[in-house]
């Protein structure tokens, strides 16, 4: 068998191993190894290349800012912020018609801001506002969605742990893609808040009232968010500017979400331990995935095949967008039952090629960040698709009485959103790329 | 049984230690570098500590996330699976990543022994390579009892220590 053919063979195997619920990256590891021992014919050079690979994979540079930004989630998580930033976003909102929920989405986003994992967000903002908007008289189904969805603003707003990923396989600039990705996370916050208004609109009962605050108190409420101001600024500004490197960044974001924590009384040493035991579960898993791609894509390389398919994607005269449109789709539907890293890890070596062979009227390093965002967008998508959208059962977890298909009905028009929001975005790149073109 | 899973755990929360000694080391390392008017400086060598401690963290992480199976899986066909093919995929994985780990864990010691062999070290604090690769073999090892466990465990040859939790996390 010729590379080529051992590599289109490895993908049903591998899709296979995946689907039974072999942990992915134990699965491409696998898949890699075997596959680089039969294109080699013998096992001496693999055997060579793993003395080293391992730990050159976990000491790289640039993914140390995973852990790094992993823990400075879960220090957010501890202090007082999520608290201050619901209270400042339903002081100012809170009276309108389904406001108390828009203020849950609006405080995901400034949460978003200062954590890089959705789940971590969506759990950190359900302990808040559920019980809040449970009291201000909302539906379960619509409390649970909004939240569901806001969590996925963690990751679509700069930090963002599959950003990073993506940044490091397609060897583009982190600090140009979490600057690209600031208007597109803005853009969904609106877009959630747009379905809310609907929503309340079309089902009255959905939703309670509230009282408007006085200007004082609301003045009162937004000055408690200023850590979460400040931790981003100097984070995401920091390594804009170049000031200092994404792990850099992270770690002074950790230390200040760490303080923050320690100084609202949140961090302590049972808090400690559990922050750094969620800490390395999450970084656990990251890097086991990690280490099987590599393994995997030292194959792929060695077999030529996302070469091939690049040149023969180009050659087939399918117009760039319909291939977009294709890959897109691709995601879409993977996301409704795999993770939104291992599907990063799995298909970005096979189509980032392709797309950058393809003509879509920018520069190289413009579709890059553009494809970038939009593969944020639509994997993200995937956290809060029925049936297994983790973001869906992790705020269902906390909100016991409310029945998942409640939650699975009560998504439904965020995840419309997400889609119209990811059809403007490839429809018009400028909306995205504006920012960088300052 | 016991034993290994305290081993796991402690592990663990050892990893986030060194994590956030790099944390602090990091960020006394970019304030002294923005004080360098006031004769401060960068921590010599940063980005060879960084590049070690998280590889150390890693490994040391990595045995505690298998226990508590926190690795990334598709979980929705398995759901619908018979019992019986069930167990067969959950054995299946624990000794694929046992072989897969016990070859990791044999190959990074070749490679503990070349680096010492050569005495490659770092370039700024010339830090032997080899000793950042014998604290990761600490954790390779630690790992290869955990996966030991979990398939005698498995094959009904041990039995969970009480009050374990096994919680599926995953996805990002």
């Amino acid at each position: 068998m010729t590379g080529i053919e051992l590599a289109a063979w490895s993908f049903p195997v591998l899709l296979g191993l995946i689907f039974i619920r072999v942990p992915i990256g134990l699965a491409m590891a696998l898949c890699g190894l075997v596959g680089a021992y039969l294109i080699y014919g013998t096992h001496m050079p693999i055997l060579n290349q793993l003395k080293q690979i391992t730990f050159s994979t976990f000491s790289n540079y640039s993914l140390s800012v995973i852990p790094l930004f992993l823990l400075m989630g879960q220090f957010a998580a501890l202090g007082g912020l999520s608290q201050a930033l619901f209270k400042a976003a339903e002081a100012w909102i809170g009276h309108r018609k389904g406001g108390v929920a828009m203020a849950a989405v609006g405080a995901c986003a400034g949460f978003g801001a200062i954590c890089g994992s959705s789940l971590a967000t969506a759990a950190t903002m359900g302990q808040v506002a559920l019980p809040e908007l449970k009291r201000a008289g909302y539906s379960g189904a619509l409390s649970t969605a909004c939240l569901a969805a806001g969590g996925t603003l963690g990751i679509l707003i700069p930090p963002s742990v599959v950003l990073v990923i993506y940044a490091i396989l397609t060897e583009q600039n982190i600090a140009k893609l979490f600057l690209a990705a600031f208007v597109p996370g803005i853009l969904a916050a609106i877009g959630y808040a747009i379905v809310i208004a609907i929503y309340v609109r079309v089902k009255p009962d959905s939703a309670g009232s509230m009282a408007p605050m006085p200007m004082k108190e609301r003045w009162k409420a937004t000055a408690k968010v200023w850590p979460v101001m400040v931790i981003f600024l100097a984070v995401v500004g920091g390594i804009y500017t170049g000031l200092f490197t994404p792990t850099e960044g992270a770690a002074v974001g950790a230390f200040g979400t760490g303080l923050s924590a320690w100084l609202s009384g949140g961090l302590n040493r049972r808090t400690l331990r559990d922050a750094i035991l969620g800490t390395a579960m999450a970084t656990g898993m990251i890097f086991m995935i990690v280490l099987g791609a590599g393994l995997y894509n030292t194959f792929l390389a060695l077999s030529q095949l996302p070469q091939e398919m690049a040149q023969l994607v180009v050659g087939s005269g399918l117009s760039p967008w319909m291939v977009l449109a294709i890959v897109l789709g691709v995601y879409l539907l993977l996301g409704c039952v795999m993770d939104s890293l291992s599907m990063i890890l799995l298909t970005i070596p096979i189509f980032f090629p392709m797309i950058m062979g393809l003509d879509f009227g920018m520069t190289p390093e413009e579709t890059a960040i553009w494809f970038g965002i939009l593969v944020l967008i639509v994997v993200e998508v995937g956290l809060i698709t029925p049936p297994v959208g983790m973001n869906l059962f992790v705020i269902n977890s906390m909100a016991r009485d409310i029945p998942i298909s409640h939650t699975f009905r009560g998504v439904m028009p965020f995840v419309a959103s997400d889609l119209v929001r990811t059809i403007i975005l490839a429809a018009f790149p400028a909306i995205t790329l504006f920012v960088l073109r300052l | 049984m016991g034993l290994v899973f305290r081993c796991a755990k402690w592990s663990a929360i050892l990893g986030g230690l060194v994590l956030c000694a790099l944390m602090v080391m990091i960020v006394s390392s970019v304030a002294g570098r923005a004080m360098i008017g006031l004769g401060l400086g960068p921590v010599p060598g940063d980005f060879e500590l960084v590049e070690a401690g998280t590889a150390i963290a890693v490994f040391f992480f990595l045995p505690w996330c298998y226990l508590r199976g926190g690795h990334a899986t598709v979980d929705l066909f398995y759901m619908h699976l018979p019992k019986a093919v069930q167990w067969f995929v959950v054995t299946l994985s624990d000794l694929l990543m046992l072989a897969l780990w016990l070859v990791l864990t044999w190959r990074l010691w070749d490679g503990l022994l070349e680096k010492r062999e050569y005495m490659e070290t770092t370039f700024i604090l010339q830090m032997p390579v080899w000793w950042a690769y014998a604290l990761c073999m600490v954790g390779a090892v630690i790992g290869c009892l955990a996966y030991v466990a979990k398939t005698l465990i498995q094959f009904k040859l041990a039995s969970w220590p009480e009050g374990w939790p096994t919680e599926a996390a995953g996805g990002h």
